[in-house]
Parts: C-alpha cells; sequence; structure tokens
C-alpha cells in the first residue's frame, strides 16, 4: 500500500499544515517580569491579543515568528477575564479566521500553538473536554505548559475559537473568541497606526 | 479538498455525542458528582465506593430528565454498583474487549450533571492479562490507559473509535485512569441481578505459600517448586468433607502448578461453583490426588 493512501499519514499532514498556519499568528510576549508568554494577531484588528497575567506592563516585548522585535503598546487590560491587548507599529501578517467557541461539541479536536519553555512556535493537540455553554472559559484535553498563556487555541481547520490561559485539574483551559471579541468591543482601542 | 483532522474531529464529536446518550450523571456520587454508563434495559452500573452507603442517588439522563436511581446490588470486589433506573435509557454498545490492541484510540466520557457531557482522548497504553483487585476479585484484563483522567469521570465509559465500550472507567494509581473491562462489567451484573452479589468459589481453607527443598521438589515431579500449605480448615467446609488435614500442600489445581500465594484464589470463580476441582496434594512425602466440590462463597 502506498504510505499516503493511509489515513495517519494523511492526518498528520493536515495538524503540520495547520500548525504552520498557527505559527505564523502567534507571537512571543515579555511583560515586565521577563515572563515568557505568547501572543495571538487577532484578524482584522491587528492588535496582538494576550494574557492580562503575561502582557502586565506599558511596553511589552513582542517578538513575530519571522524573529521581528519590536515593542507593543498595552491599549486594553482585564484581570478578570485574564485578557489584554498589545498595538504594535507594523501591520502584522493577516490572521487567521475567528469562530465562536459556542459551536464546539465534546470531543471536537483543537490545537494550541505558542512558546513552552521558551520553545517558539510549538504546537499540541487535544480533543474539546466540555461544550461552552454559557460559559467563558473553554475547557479542553490538551497537554498545555507555561508559555503557552495568551497563545491561540485552534479547531480542526486552523479557525480561533480562544487564547489559553491556565492549566486546571490537568486540562487547558481557555478564554472564548466570543469574550475577546466582548472584550475589544468594551475597549474600543484603536488599532495601530 | 477535504480536510482528514476536519472528518476525524467530527468522528470524535459525534462518539462522544453518540455514546453519551448511554451516560447518566449520578450526582450523588465522589466529591461533585460521578457518571454511570447503561448496561442493559433500566440497569445502569456505577463505581460503587462513590455512592458508599446509599440506598438511592439522583441520576440525570441524556434526555435531561432528572430522577432517583434505586442502588440495587454491589460487588465490592470489582467496586462496581448497579443502579435501577425508572426510566429507558439506551443501552451502551459493548466492545469484545479481549480484540482491543496497543496504540488504538480511547475516549473517557462522562456526563457532569445538567451540563452535558464531558470526554478526554487518549490510546490504549498497554494491555496485560487477567489480575486481581485488592479485594480478591478476578479482573479479565489489565487495560492501561495513556488518557487524562478528569473529576466525575469514574463509572463512565472507556469507548473505543467506533463508539464501543471497552470498559467502565475508574481511578487508577498516581492520577491515572484505570478501566473494569466490558467482559468483567457483564459477568459481575449478571451475578449481582441474578443473585445479588457477585458469586465466587470457596473451599474452606486457609493458606500459605512454601518453597520446597530443591531435591523434594524434584522427586515428586513439582514443576513450580512451590506450594500452598493448609493452615486452617473451616467447620463443615468442602475441604473438610474432602478430608483435606492441616499440614498438606496443595501444589497444583486441575494439574495446573501453583506459582502464587493467590493462586488457588484465581481458579475459583462463579463457573467453578458445583463442580469438582483435582488438587495435587503433597502428604507425608507423597503426591496424592484429592478431588473437593467447590461451592459458593456466602455473601
Amino acid at each position: 500500500m502506498n504510505p499516503k493512501d493511509r489515513v495517519g499519514i494523511h492526518l498528520s499532514d493536515a495538524v503540520a499544515m495547520i500548525a504552520a498556519q498557527m505559527k505564523q499568528i502567534t507571537v512571543q510576549v515579555r511583560g515586565s517580569r521577563g515572563w515568557q508568554g505568547s501572543g495571538t494577531v487577532w484578524p482584522l484588528t491587528g492588535l496582538i491579543i494576550t494574557n492580562a497575567h503575561v502582557a502586565d506592563a506599558p511596553l511589552d516585548d513582542v517578538e513575530f515568528s519571522d524573529g521581528l522585535r519590536i515593542p507593543g503598546r498595552l491599549v486594553a487590560r482585564d484581570p478578570d477575564e485574564d485578557l489584554a491587548a498589545l498595538a504594535v507599529s507594523v501591520r502584522p501578517p493577516v490572521g487567521a479566521r475567528i469562530r465562536s467557541a459556542c459551536g464546539l461539541r465534546a470531543g471536537d479536536v483543537v490545537l494550541a500553538s505558542g512558546n513552552p519553555n521558551g520553545d517558539s512556535g510549538a504546537i499540541t493537540t487535544g480533543i474539546v473536554h466540555h461544550a461552552v455553554g454559557k460559559s467563558a472559559r473553554l475547557f479542553a484535553d490538551i497537554r498545555l505548559a507555561p508559555g503557552y498563556s495568551g497563545g491561540p487555541l485552534a479547531d480542526a481547520t486552523g479557525a480561533i475559537v480562544g487564547i489559553n490561559s491556565m492549566i486546571i485539574d490537568g486540562l487547558g483551559c481557555a478564554v472564548t473568541s466570543d469574550t475577546v471579541d466582548r472584550f475589544l468591543r468594551r475597549f474600543h482601542p484603536t488599532e495601530a497606526a | 479538498m477535504s480536510n482528514p483532522l476536519v472528518d476525524f474531529s467530527h468522528e470524535l464529536a459525534n462518539t462522544v455525542e453518540g455514546v453519551g446518550n448511554s451516560v447518566i450523571a449520578v450526582l450523588e456520587g465522589g466529591r461533585s458528582g460521578v457518571s454511570g454508563t447503561v448496561w442493559q434495559p433500566g440497569v445502569a452500573v456505577t463505581i460503587a465506593h462513590t455512592i458508599r452507603g446509599r440506598d438511592e442517588v439522583t441520576v440525570v439522563l441524556s434526555s435531561g430528565e432528572q430522577t432517583n436511581a434505586t442502588v440495587a446490588a454491589r460487588d465490592q470486589g470489582t467496586d462496581i454498583a448497579i443502579l435501577k433506573l425508572p426510566s429507558d435509557a439506551p443501552v451502551a454498545k459493548q466492545a469484545n474487549d479481549a480484540n482491543a490492541r496497543v496504540g488504538e484510540v480511547a475516549l473517557a466520557i462522562a456526563r457532569r450533571g445538567t451540563e452535558g457531557l464531558s470526554a478526554t482522548y487518549g490510546i490504549v497504553s498497554a494491555i496485560g492479562g487477567p489480575w486481581r483487585t485488592f479485594s480478591g476479585a478476578r479482573v479479565d484484563r489489565w487495560l492501561r490507559l495513556d488518557l487524562n483522567p478528569f473529576p466525575g469521570f469514574s463509572g463512565g465509559p472507556i469507548v473505543n473509535a467506533a463508539g464501543e465500550t471497552l470498559g467502565i472507567a475508574t481511578s487508577g494509581p498516581w492520577r491515572s485512569a484505570a478501566v473494569i473491562p466490558a467482559s468483567t462489567v457483564s459477568r459481575i451484573v449478571d451475578q449481582l441481578l441474578k443473585h445479588g452479589h457477585a458469586v465466587r468459589g470457596y473451599i474452606g481453607v486457609g493458606l500459605q505459600l512454601v518453597r520446597f527443598p530443591e531435591d523434594a521438589w524434584q522427586s515428586l515431579g513439582i514443576s513450580s517448586g512451590r506450594g500452598l500449605l493448609i493452615t486452617a480448615i473451616a467447620p463443615g467446609s468442602a475441604a473438610e468433607e474432602a478430608k483435606l488435614t492441616l499440614g498438606d500442600v496443595i501444589v497444583s489445581v486441575d494439574g495446573k502448578p501453583i506459582r502464587s500465594g493467590g493462586g488457588l484464589q484465581w481458579l475459583l470463580d462463579a463457573e467453578t461453583v458445583g463442580k469438582s476441582i483435582t488438587l495435587g496434594v503433597v502428604r507425608g512425602g507423597q503426591l496424592l490426588n484429592i478431588s473437593v466440590l467447590v461451592r459458593e462463597k456466602a455473601a
């Protein structure tokens, strides 16, 4: 049998393709404590969305996957939702699609990208643990580690469904894309020049 | 071109949703609720220790209906309890766990109160032979899972990619997920429904594992060199009727040599009750064959 005919090969090709897409929109963020996390280029806005526990200074370091390193200006921050938005002086890569996390079912495949322990552009895969319902949090059976914080959680098509935030009971906990949109509307942050 | 990851994702979510119809929430179980799996029409199984001391529990069915269920029976040996459901729920499709393979997909599915289903994903990481629980019950197969356990998953099904139940989830050592295989669950459920308790064989002896000196076991032709010394005989038991005496050493059962301290118990399962087994016994330097009628152990 041609090995390319095997389902597992097709699957790993698809994961590799989405990993490459996600890497494009994933940045490294360094806050005031030098704590290294991740950030996500948010589609349409050109802003970098990350966690409030990652970006805690008026200016935080942002490093893109191509190595470009520039300051990001904190334009909005909400510690309760664990969200922050950074504006940068360049037009970031065109982002992926956003998808509402409400349509996800338990068992749907999800992928996270980030910089665990400084490994830039790392990827991990898992499934939705529990449908979101009315919650602002999405729980996923996915193996996160410190450094994934602020990075994107995407569905099997690569569409962003959340921002990785915490590890609870061994499960990944992300802020839903819907919550991020509400956060952005609430703060009306001006788009970067 | 279709994205195989999207297909895979849909299949996993469909499996969770489909199997989820047979998964119930047991609200009083554990710290914040556990799950149960509908095993036969009107009968669900869950993990007994999570509902210790209760005769009745509140369950949530896949329909969303919240109702009371009677704890009909429990088996301390395998930690399985059966619940009688007042209304019908779809029965979980059972896998032949003898066909489980290392590397195959395993999903743990739970129902969290009224909030719907939860799942984690992994693979079957190792498969071993039969084993005994701490309380002496035989479990047909050891299935090790590479799968994240989560609060409330106990009593829910572990299913394969076809959505067939490999077994019932319970907590293993070191925050691992353990499985009571479907074949064992079915056997115990049948016994619990029929007798109200799990059936185990009993001949009424106290035993201690001993080793023979090398020249002795070679001259007697005992292949393992080990035996079980009879240290107690229950009055009126099958062992007494068969005229076994203190100091006899059992070296084989139906021709199979004794290898470990649990060696006799291994062979005294429900199917041996009412039948005779032949014990190879060393008495006064002679190897004798003594047949003993196995009785049912009082619950």
